[in-house]
Order: C-alpha cells, then structure tokens, then sequence
C-alpha cells in the first residue's frame, strides 16, 4: 500500500470513528445488534424479581440476552456514579432513582431524539401518553444544564414536541414507581363495637381518614397501650424517610412538598413548614398515638411494627402483609390530605449509559421493558407499574385483588398527586439536615420553629457549597 | 587479614582496587534498591499515590461526575471543615466514642483476661466462646442489637420488664443517652473478646518469678497486679489499645445500621458524614479535605501511641 493511500485510508477510518462518536440515534441504528446487554438494577426497592420473571421474553423476542446486575440500594449508588464518572460502557442500562438524576444529565443519553425517531420504535411503541404524567415528569424530564429545574405547570400527558420545545429532555423511562398510601386494618375499622364505641366517644360515624385532623381522631382512638394498640406508625428516624414523612405534610399544608423551591427558597422552614412540623410531632409527643420507639423508626420498622399487628394505620411505600398470628385484614388509602394531597412520591426509571457501545438496542430493551405489556406480567412479582393502562388492569384482576386486596387502586391514584423532591445534585445532605430537625423536633428535643430554624443555614450553606445560586437569608 | 602480595598489589594499584570496591557497593546498591523496589511501587501506587491526590483534590471544588467544572478553591475546603458545626460535631462524636468505647473495653478486657489467663479446661472453653462476638461481621451484629433493642418485641427491654428492672420499655434508640449507651455496648460486646485475649496471651506469657519473690515479701494480690504484673503487661495493653483505637476509628458500619447517626446528630461519627458528602454526593474536595484533617489527627494520636509502645517495649527488654 502506498503511504499516500495509507494516509487516506486512515483520515477516512478516523473521520468515521470521530462522527460515529458524536452522530445523533440515525447514526446508532446501524449499530450491530448486540449479543447480550447489561442492565445495572436495584434489588428488591425495584422489584428486580418482576424483572427477571421476563427476561427470557426478551431473549425469545429479540434474540439478546439480557444480563441482569443487581445491588441494594446503597451500594447502587455508588456503583451507578462510580460507573458513570469512569465513563465505563459495561452496562449499557442503568436503573436510577429521582433524587440522583441531577447530577447525572450529563452522563445519560437523552432519549428524545430515539423517541422521535419511528425506525427506532420498530419493535415496541414507547406509548407515551399512557404513563402516569406526574410520575414520568417528575422521574424522567430534566433540562440538560439547569438540572434543578422541574418541568413547567402540571401536564395531562406526556408530550414530546411540548418537553423539547421547553428545552428539556428525557432521561429514561419509568418502571417503578413508590408512593406513600396508608394501610389500615380493615378488621378494626369493620368491627361493629368498634364503630360503635366510636360513635360514642367521638359523635360521628369511624371510617379511615381522608384528612389529617381526622387521621389524629383515629388514631387517638385506637391507642390502647394496655393491650399492645397504637393508632399509627411514622418513620421520624434519622434519615431519608424523616424528610419523606414531613415533605408530605409540607404539601398537604399548602406549601412546596418539594421542600427547596426551583428558586431556591427553603420552603421547608415556611409558617406552614413549622406548622405541618408541630402537628407531626405532636402525634408522638402530645398526643401519643405512635409504638414505643417512633423516633428511630425507618420505613422498615414501620412495616415489622404495623404487620406485627401493633398498629392499626401505617404509612409506606409497599404493601404490607400482617404476620400468620396476627389475624385480621389489610386494606389501603390515600395518606390523607388537608389543603390538598401530596404524597412523597419517586419514580425508578431506566435510563441508556451515554458510554454505551449498543445505545440503540439499549434504547429498545427499555422501551419493551417498561410497556404495558411486559408490566402486565411483572404485576405477578409485585411491580409498582408506571403505566395508566396497567392499573387498570390490575384493578380488574380478581387475583391481584385476592393478593393485595384495592393496594393498585390506591397507588395509581396516589400517584396521580405524588410530589417529588427537591432537584438537588447534593439532595442527600439537604434531606439528611430536613431529617435531623424532624427527628428533633419528634423527640421534643427541640420545638418545631427551632429545628426548622436550624436547618435553614446549614441548607443555605449546603445549597451554595453545590453552586447554587442561593440568597442570604 | 590481607596476604602481603594482595597488600602490595592494593598498594602498587590502588585506583582500580578502588574501582572495584566502588563498582562492588554500586552492584550491592542496585540489588538493593532492585530488590526493595516491588514494595516501594507498591506503596507509592497504592498509599503515596492516592494520599497525594487526596491532598490535591482537597483544594478543589468538584465532584467526581463532572471533573470538567472543577475550580481551585485553595483552603476553603478546610475552612469548611472547622467552619461547618456538623463537621465538628462529627470530630466531637468520635473522639468521644473512640475513647469510651475503647478505654471500657481495655478495662472489662484486662479484667476477662486476669480471670481466663490460668490454664484449666474451663477457661480454654470459656476462650473459646469469647471468640464469638468479634467472629460475628459487625453489620450483621448491628442488625441483630437493632432488633434485641426494639422496644415493642426486642428481648432487652422484655427480659428487663420480666424481672421487674423496669416498669416500661426503654426507647433506646429514640434518646441520646441511651442511643450512646447501645453504640458502646455494642462495640464494647464486639470488641472487648479481642482485648481480652491479646492480653491473656501477654499474662500467660508473663515470668512468674517476679510475682513469687513479691510474695515473698509479702505483697498481697492487689498490691501484686499493680506494681508487678500490669507494668510487664504494659507493651500488650500498648498493642491492643493500638490496634483498638484504628479500627474503632474506621467504625461505620455498625453505626450506621444501629443509629444512622441520631437521634438528631447526637452519634454522627465523623466517618458517617464522610460517607454522605463523598459517597452520596460525590463532593470529593469537600470529602477529601475532611479526610486530610481526620488523616492528621489520626496521626498525631497514633505517633503518640507509638512513642508510648517503644518506650515500654524498651521497659520489657
């Protein structure tokens, strides 16, 4: 070979290479269909055994074997980041959840232009429009550089053209999705002497709450220390769940559940912050309705003490099963409101490692793994579904009702007015110092002013540590 | 000695001979140094290396996802670390935790080993058992002490309440007395086995001799362990508070599973916030700055230590 003809053939190969890098998902398509794909998954916080239950679909259907990675939680995180920050291509999917999407819009691929592309669609509608919007806004919507942004307004449907034409994309495409519903114990509430003796004390009919003042009347009703009975549990410990417990009251309160507002003020520490606060605290200090032992309560306990039959109302993230002694029967509701709903909500999604050497068929295996159709049969393994379509059905399913009784009902609808957080790239220190002060002021350490009060510098100090533009207070 | 022909050859050349000796240290210099340089890479890859690039990024602002935006922030960093309370209240924690944990496990430690030294049947089973706790994997024992410590069905508080020490449960995670009092004694119960037996092993160790003619003179027991047995015991006390005082350092696990740091911040070990800042948020400068001062205090305690450990090593000898 001439060196003449070398050097051409070498400008031509690295030109491709070079273009092959930065072209958009029209160059991707003719990428060679993969052997296998990586799928980095969260363990039982996802529902990774739905997952694994159509895994073999996959492989039938598309003819790639689909290799499955799971990790809890806490180890996801770090194993997601450190992945993502040594530009690693070995997962060509990653499972994330909300609150570390804003650091990461720049690490995954944007799926709007796959989206938009029919060749790319081939083999599964995406069918936007039949997830849940709030969810799907909330989890997977973000503009690229100002990631602290929510999406404007409260859309009907997810719309494409309406998401780019705001300058924001989308990062992934939910499958999981948690909201916090209250269990009850349907036993308790349909004894006869029960809603007798209610009546009696109280002047009007017992039936599960739908407000919180009516949540504390219940509560205080069914408090019977002497014979192992508390109204309810909640989860004050310090950590996550403290934060997620009191951002539902801040927005049932009226005030911004996400806590800091896209502007950056600290809605948390707001008259109806200090007031939703006192009315939280007060069910354990004052009004005593909560288990020995609240105040280091996580969402685990809540459910070892509520199926352990000590409680007759929890809030949570799943469903929940009483333990084989305890006999009675479980039953679901919205977490009550006051000014209006406003569950903590947060939406797994899956998302395509913007390093990956096969992004488009990773594109399609999400695409088919969050469908309806894949969902419908994940329902079996107790998948929280992000679709419209699939609580529908799952509603009309005699044999998901026998399971979890009207569980599916009541998380779709709750999803429906779920709030997210805060879209912070340092969320967890944010939420870590919201969660010291509700622990504070649960165990009467301090009152409710002062703890919020304490949190406010120390967030401010946070928020500018991460570089946002941030006020003086 | 040197024959006289070798003597006068060295003599009537004594450039080359001296050629030769230098190329002779410069031979024993390179395998030397050829020999000793594995471990010196090893070490400059794996600890020099890295101690460096902690303290680089300790004067930069970024994270580790975007290492593109990272800006020089000089000392701020550090600042931060004294400025911010929850840091230092995170230093405070542990100080304090390191140092009741360990000097109660040097105490109940000295005292199982004094009791389990003599050889008999009953004390090797007795060792035997005591192995167990610290076999246990520290997470799995916060686990299981989270659930012996539940107030509504945990055995503590049940088995108080049954013989009548209490009329109510303890909340014991829910108050920082208490909350200190389980983070102790878990790491007390963990612990306090591997004190013990390093320092059975110093007391069976130990020359009877000068505890005879003590007897001898009539010095009864306590008079005995105090003057003579613990001042010959001193180099392995030295040993397993040493080694006690890292790892109760690098406690984490345990913690974070028992109180996850409250209630409040009341046990946020330093350790705790170093995780959230850089594992959770990846915020490296911020982290490795804390890491450089934790890393220096470490130091200055353990040099002292050390000191301390050569000199009664010296006593010993």
């Amino acid at each position: 070979m001439r060196r003449r003809h070398f050097l051409k053939l070498a400008a031509a190969t690295s030109g491709a290479a070079v273009f092959g890098g930065v072209l958009t998902p029209r160059a991707a398509r003719a990428a060679a269909k993969p052997q296998t794909l990586n799928l980095l998954y969260a363990t039982a916080e996802a529902d990774s055994e739905a997952v694994k239950l159509i895994l073999p679909d996959f492989a039938a259907k598309f003819g790639i074997k689909l290799n499955l990675e799971t990790y809890p939680y806490a180890a996801l995180q770090q194993k997601v980041f450190a992945e993502l920050a040594s530009s690693s291509p070995h997962y060509d999917i990653m499972i994330v959840d909300t609150p570390w999407m804003p650091a990461l819009t720049r690490k995954l691929e944007p799926l709007t232009p796959y989206l938009k592309e029919a060749k790319f669609n081939d083999l599964t509608d995406p069918n936007l429009k039949d997830f849940i919007p709030a969810a799907f806004y909330d989890s997977a919507v973000y503009q690229p550089v100002k990631s602290y942004l929510h999406f404007p307004g409260s859309p009907a449907e997810v719309d494409v053209a309406a998401i780019a034409k705001e300058g924001f994309e989308i990062y992934g495409l939910p499958i999981q999705s948690n909201v916090l519903t209250l269990a009850y114990r349907k036993d308790l509430f349909a004894d006869p002497q029960e809603q007798k003796a209610f009546q009696d004390r109280y002047g009007k009919a017992l039936k599960v709450p739908e407000t919180w003042d009516d949540f504390a009347v219940v509560a205080e009703f069914y408090t019977r220390p002497d014979k192992r009975l508390y109204g309810t549990t909640l989860m004050p410990g310090t950590g996550d769940w403290a934060t997620d417990d009191f951002k539902t009251l801040l927005a049932c309160w009226g005030e911004d559940g996400h806590l800091v507002t896209d502007k950056f003020d600290l809605a948390f520490a707001s008259p109806a912050g200090v007031e939703a606060l006192a009315y939280y605290a007060d069910l354990i200090q004052k009004r005593k309705v909560t288990p020995p032992g609240v105040t280091s309560f996580s969402w685990d306990d809540v459910t070892a003490t509520f199926n352990a039959g000590l409680t007759a109302m929890a809030m949570n993230y799943h469903d929940m099963k009483l333990n084989p002694d305890v006999k009675g029967e479980v039953a679901y509701a919205m977490a009550p409101k006051k000014a209006g709903y406003g569950p903590h909500f947060g939406t797994w999604i899956l998302s395509v490692n913007r390093y990956s050497r096969n992004k488009e068929w990773a594109y399609r295996a999400i695409t088919w793994l969050t469908a309806g159709e894949a969902q419908v049969k994940m329902l079996e393994k107790q998948l929280h579904p992000t679709r419209v379509s699939v609580y529908q059905k799952a509603v009309a399913d005699t044999a998901l009702q026998n399971d979890f009784g009207n569980f599916y009902d009541v998380l779709g609808k709750s999803l429906n007015v779920g709030v997210g957080r805060a879209r912070l790239s340092n969320y967890s220190d944010v939420s870590k110092a919201i969660a010291v002060a509700v622990n504070n002021a649960a165990t009467g350490s301090q009152t409710p002013q002062a703890a919020l009060n304490a949190a406010v510098p120390q967030v401010r100090e946070m928020l500018k540590q991460a570089g946002y533009p941030v006020a003086n207070g | 000695m040197a024959s006289p022909a070798v003597s006068e050859s060295l003599l009537a050349e004594p450039v080359p001979a001296q050629g030769a000796a230098e190329k002779s240290v410069r031979a024993d210099m390179v395998l030397g140094w050829s020999l000793v340089a594995p471990a010196l890479a090893i070490l400059l890859v794996m600890t020099i290396a890295p101690a460096i690039y902690l303290l680089h990024a300790s004067f930069f602002n970024f994270t580790l996802l975007n290492p593109d935006l990272k800006r020089f922030v000089g000392l701020e960093n550090y600042a931060q670390v004294f400025a911010d309370p929850t840091i230092r209240n995170g230093f405070f924690v542990t100080l304090m935790f390191v140092t009741i944990a360990v000097g109660l496990e040097l105490l109940i430690g000295l005292g199982l080993a004094c009791a389990l030294a003599p050889r008999s049947l009953g004390n090797n089973l007795a060792s035997t058992i005591l192995l167990l706790p610290f076999a246990v994997t520290p997470v799995v024992s916060a686990l299981i002490w989270r659930e012996l410590l539940n107030p509504n069905y945990g055995w503590i508080d049940y088995y108080l309440q049954r013989i009548g020490i209490i009329g109510r449960p303890i909340e014991w995670l829910s108050s920082a007395p208490t909350a200190w009092v389980s983070m102790v004694g878990l790491d007390v119960w963990q612990w306090t086995p591997f004190v013990a037996l390093i320092l059975m092993a110093g007391l069976q160790g130990l020359s009877k001799e000068p505890q005879e003619a003590a007897a001898v003179d009539g010095a009864n027991l306590w008079q005995t362990f105090w003057h003579v047995t613990l001042p010959q015991l001193r180099p392995f006390i030295a040993i397993a508070v040493l080694l006690r005082l890292v790892e109760a350092f690098k406690t984490f696990g345990t913690v974070q599973i028992l109180t996850g740091g409250g209630p409040g911040r009341s046990t946020e070990l330093i350790n705790l916030t170093l995780y959230r800042v850089g594992l959770q948020n990846f915020q490296i400068g911020a982290a490795a700055a804390v890491g450089i001062v934790f890393l220096i205090l470490l130091s200055l305690i353990v040099s002292q230590l050390l000191q301390v450990l050569g000199r009664n090593t010296e006593l010993l000898g």
